[in-house]
């Protein structure tokens, strides 16, 4: 069995981070493992400008913030695993890695785990009626819309106002989309102050606030959905083709689940807990790596 | 025109199971779905449970059919390769009322010999499943009870019933059926065939299936039945099936720890409806009943709702049936109407049941070489680390991970193409994708990506689950 120091598992900012951070620190024998073929995580269908006004001093776009990091991953040589699963994590302190190249397990001593978070469907939410197609969570949007160049047609309703939810009606808006509402269940806008003025403002699309959506309507497509005004308990019908749903992120611990907390398992970035910023889960994820040295 | 000894109507789990047994004879069998896959009906949702047969009157067709296909179930899942988990069950009753009904349960079960069955105190109740709320006055205990996937046992069915020599027909909606002098013409919408006999397991549509060749005295009048699905790992979860009866009149709660680890809660009941879409009212009734049932319960683990449809069988003054309904209008025509639960615990017995029927109509010889047995697809989640790397050497595909939260591989999904998946839905109900907390939110394009390409469509045309339920339906091109 190989055996490391440290294995990072997830090549996102946090990963990249934690692993040049403790690389820098005098480490060398560290494992980065990532399921996709590049590292990045999320950051490279983030095309918005946005990212990295307290480390950089401007703002970058997703993909040169994701570049810059992995820059500076290869420079330092840390050896990167791409297009690899860990399936599972053991308290004797192996992990068992897959890929098309074979099954491997690995020892190590210290496990940081960097696995971002996951989009909480709308499954979770208390919403009835049918499920048909025309459901995307706001991510599987922005990767049709930035990584695979795929725009949807018809009436778009979003779901839930937080920074993703106002990003991406800014987004389709300029790509020529037709969203018809941002529906948020609060009194208040839930995304930062500066998305808002930013994303959704200039748009002129409205957002419903103490609104929710509380039904799907259609059989094979989505044709509708009902909204609830939840001052005045009124009901709303409204015909839309795409229903987007941004109502949160879950920290994604399911590979350390039945673990508990041993002091060899270190969390960075989302799967710790949700950053507002990148730059707070990078500032993070580069003082756990540190204090592993 | 091609012509079969037997045409069986609708791909459920009747229809899979009447064709499967069919095909102990030799006689040659045509199954017509008006589908795009099998299982895409009424059961495709249900409660799961196969029954221990303390429900039904003693004496009564269902009371025996239960108890005897309960008994055979292990077998039945062993042969078609599917997980079966005899977890057992527990009837709750909470005061004297509930009591009664348990007692009279309790009787009828021994009358029916289901075995093992007891009648416990609520204390015992209790340190069986410490996962329910106190205050249990007294509960019954059937080992026997278990659950099933119905996805799989429908897909293993089906698959069974081809490898011995059944053929299908997807897509083929049945718009007429013509008498013929020995036999009946059916014509689809995917062209016409003719046949000795017809075996109708039409469901929900059994009735007018029937009414296209012969009067039908029986009418399904569907209700509707919510349920909530719990993440597996949910906490306040109990072990066995639990079924809480109400002590006032009105719907329990049914609770059932499913095979693949997810908890499945419900049903409400509603009337006067035919889609499976949910009731707010519905998904309300079970989640309140659930943390009255189980204190502990992590209802906010929830990651899917869903509805399910019961056939209720009607006469035409409107009273209802509640037997099994077999109906044959003529020495060669068998409809199976209104079989609601518990349907797919005996679904086997009932297809094995028409198909014998069917034979001695056809004067058809036993079948030597039919094999009850079929391979499911092999799943590597479920292989020691050891196994699973040999299989990833001998096929890298078994290396890529393609559903994350369920752990399911691209080698997976490919052999479920192969086995006839067409939708996402078709890959949901052989493997489960999509079936964890992300519910596909990760795993959807790349699904959608390989079925383009083994189907050869583009992703723009590929469904979620036929008809025009295309995954990417409207979007186009930026650039």
């Amino acid at each position: 069995m190989e055996h490391c120091k440290l294995l990072i598992i997830g090549a996102g900012a946090a990963g990249m981070s934690a692993a040049h951070s403790a690389w820098e620190h005098g480490i060398r024998d560290i494992l980065l493992v990532d399921s996709r073929a590049c590292p990045g995580g999320i950051l490279p269908q983030c095309s918005h400008r946005g990212f990295g006004k307290a480390l950089f001093g401007e703002e970058k776009t997703g993909p040169e913030y994701a570049a810059f990091l992995s820059s500076q991953l290869t420079e330092s040589g840390v050896p990167f695993l791409p297009e690899t699963d860990v399936l599972s994590v053991s308290p004797d302190r192996t992990a068992l890695l897959s890929s098309r190249g074979g099954l491997r397990e690995t020892g190590f001593e210290h496990l940081i785990l960097a696995t971002g978070c996951r989009e909480r469907s709308i499954g979770e939410l208390p919403v009835c009626g049918s499920r048909p197609a025309g459901i995307f969570t706001a991510g599987q949007i922005q990767e049709q819309l930035n990584l695979r160049q795929r725009r949807p047609s018809g009436r778009i309703l979003i779901l839930g106002s937080g920074d993703l939810g106002l990003i991406m009606a800014g987004q389709l808006h300029d790509a020529g989309c037709d969203v018809v509402a941002v529906v948020e269940q609060s009194g208040r806008c839930g995304g930062l102050s500066r998305n808002y003025h930013r994303f959704l403002e200039p748009t002129g699309i409205p957002l419903m606030l103490r609104t929710t959506v509380t039904e799907v309507c259609g059989q094979g497509r989505l044709t509708g959905v009902k909204l609830r005004q939840l001052d005045t308990g009124k009901t709303i019908n409204l015909d839309c083709n795409i229903l987007i749903t941004a109502v949160g992120l879950v920290p994604d611990q399911a590979l350390i689940r039945r673990l508990g907390r041993p002091e060899w398992l270190h969390l960075a970035g989302n799967c710790h807990h949700v950053h507002e910023l990148v730059d707070s889960a990078v500032q993070e994820a580069r003082s756990v790596g540190a204090a592993i040295a | 025109m091609r012509h079969f000894d037997v045409c069986v109507i609708g791909g459920g789990l009747l229809g899979c199971f009447a064709a499967r047994n069919l095909r102990r004879w030799h006689c040659s069998v045509l199954l017509v779905e008006a589908r795009e896959d099998v299982c895409t009906g009424i059961s495709r949702a249900n409660s799961a449970i196969v029954y221990p047969g303390y429900d039904h009157k003693p004496g009564t067709v269902k009371a025996e059919m239960t108890v005897w296909s309960n008994a055979a179930f292990s077998r039945l899942c062993e042969e078609l390769d599917v997980p079966f988990s005899r977890c057992g069950s527990l009837m709750l009753s909470y005061g004297p009322n509930a009591d009664a009904v348990l007692r009279r349960k309790y009787a009828h079960g021994l009358e029916n010999g289901v075995p093992d069955l007891r009648l416990i105190s609520g204390r015992e109740a209790c340190q069986l499943e410490p996962a329910v709320a106190p205050g249990v006055s007294s509960a019954l205990f059937a080992p026997s009870a278990g659950t099933v996937n119905t996805w799989e046992l429908c897909i293993a069915a089906y698959e069974n019933a081809l490898q011995n020599g059944a053929e299908s027909v997807l897509s083929a909606e049945v718009q007429n059926i013509v008498p013929l002098s020995g036999g009946y013409r059916l014509e689809t919408s995917a062209g016409s065939y003719t046949c000795s006999a017809v075996i109708n397991c039409a469901g929900i549509c059994a009735h007018s299936i029937q009414a296209l060749a012969f009067p039908c005295p029986v009418t399904v009048v569907p209700n509707a039945g919510d349920y909530l699905v719990l993440d597996p790992n949910a906490s306040g979860v109990p072990s066995h099936i639990i079924q809480a009866e109400p002590e006032d009149a009105g719907k329990g709660l049914t609770a059932v720890p499913t095979v693949e680890g997810s908890l499945l809660l419900g049903p409400s009941e509603r009337d006067n409806t035919t889609d499976y879409a949910t009731a707010a009212e519905g998904l309300d009734f079970v989640r309140r009943y659930a943390s009255r049932v189980f204190p502990q319960l992590s209802i906010g683990d929830t990651i899917r709702s869903f509805a399910a449809l019961r056939p209720n069988p009607q006469r035409p003054d409107g009273s209802s049936i509640r037997s099994f309904v077999i109906e044959q209008p003529a020495p060669n025509f068998w409809s199976l109407i209104g079989v609601k639960t518990p349907g797919m615990t005996c679904a086997d017995a009932l297809g094995a049941h028409v198909a014998a029927q069917a034979a001695s109509f056809l004067q058809a010889e036993a079948n030597a070489a039919f094999s009850p047995r079929r391979a499911g697809i092999t799943r590597a989640k479920l292989l020691s680390p050891a196994q699973r790397r040999r299989l990833v050497e001998q096929d890298p595909d078994y290396g890529e991970v393609l559903c994350r939260c369920e752990d399911i591989t691209r080698a997976e999904v490919l052999e479920a193409v192969r086995r006839g998946a067409v939708t996402l839905d078709g890959l949901k109900h052989r493997l489960g994708t999509g079936m964890g907390a992300c519910q596909g939110a990760r795993c959807r394009q790349k699904l959608t990506a390989l079925l383009a390409r083994e189907l050869d469509l583009t992703e723009e045309q590929v469904t979620c689950s036929g008809g025009d339920s295309a995954v990417y339906g409207g979007f186009h091109g930026t650039l």
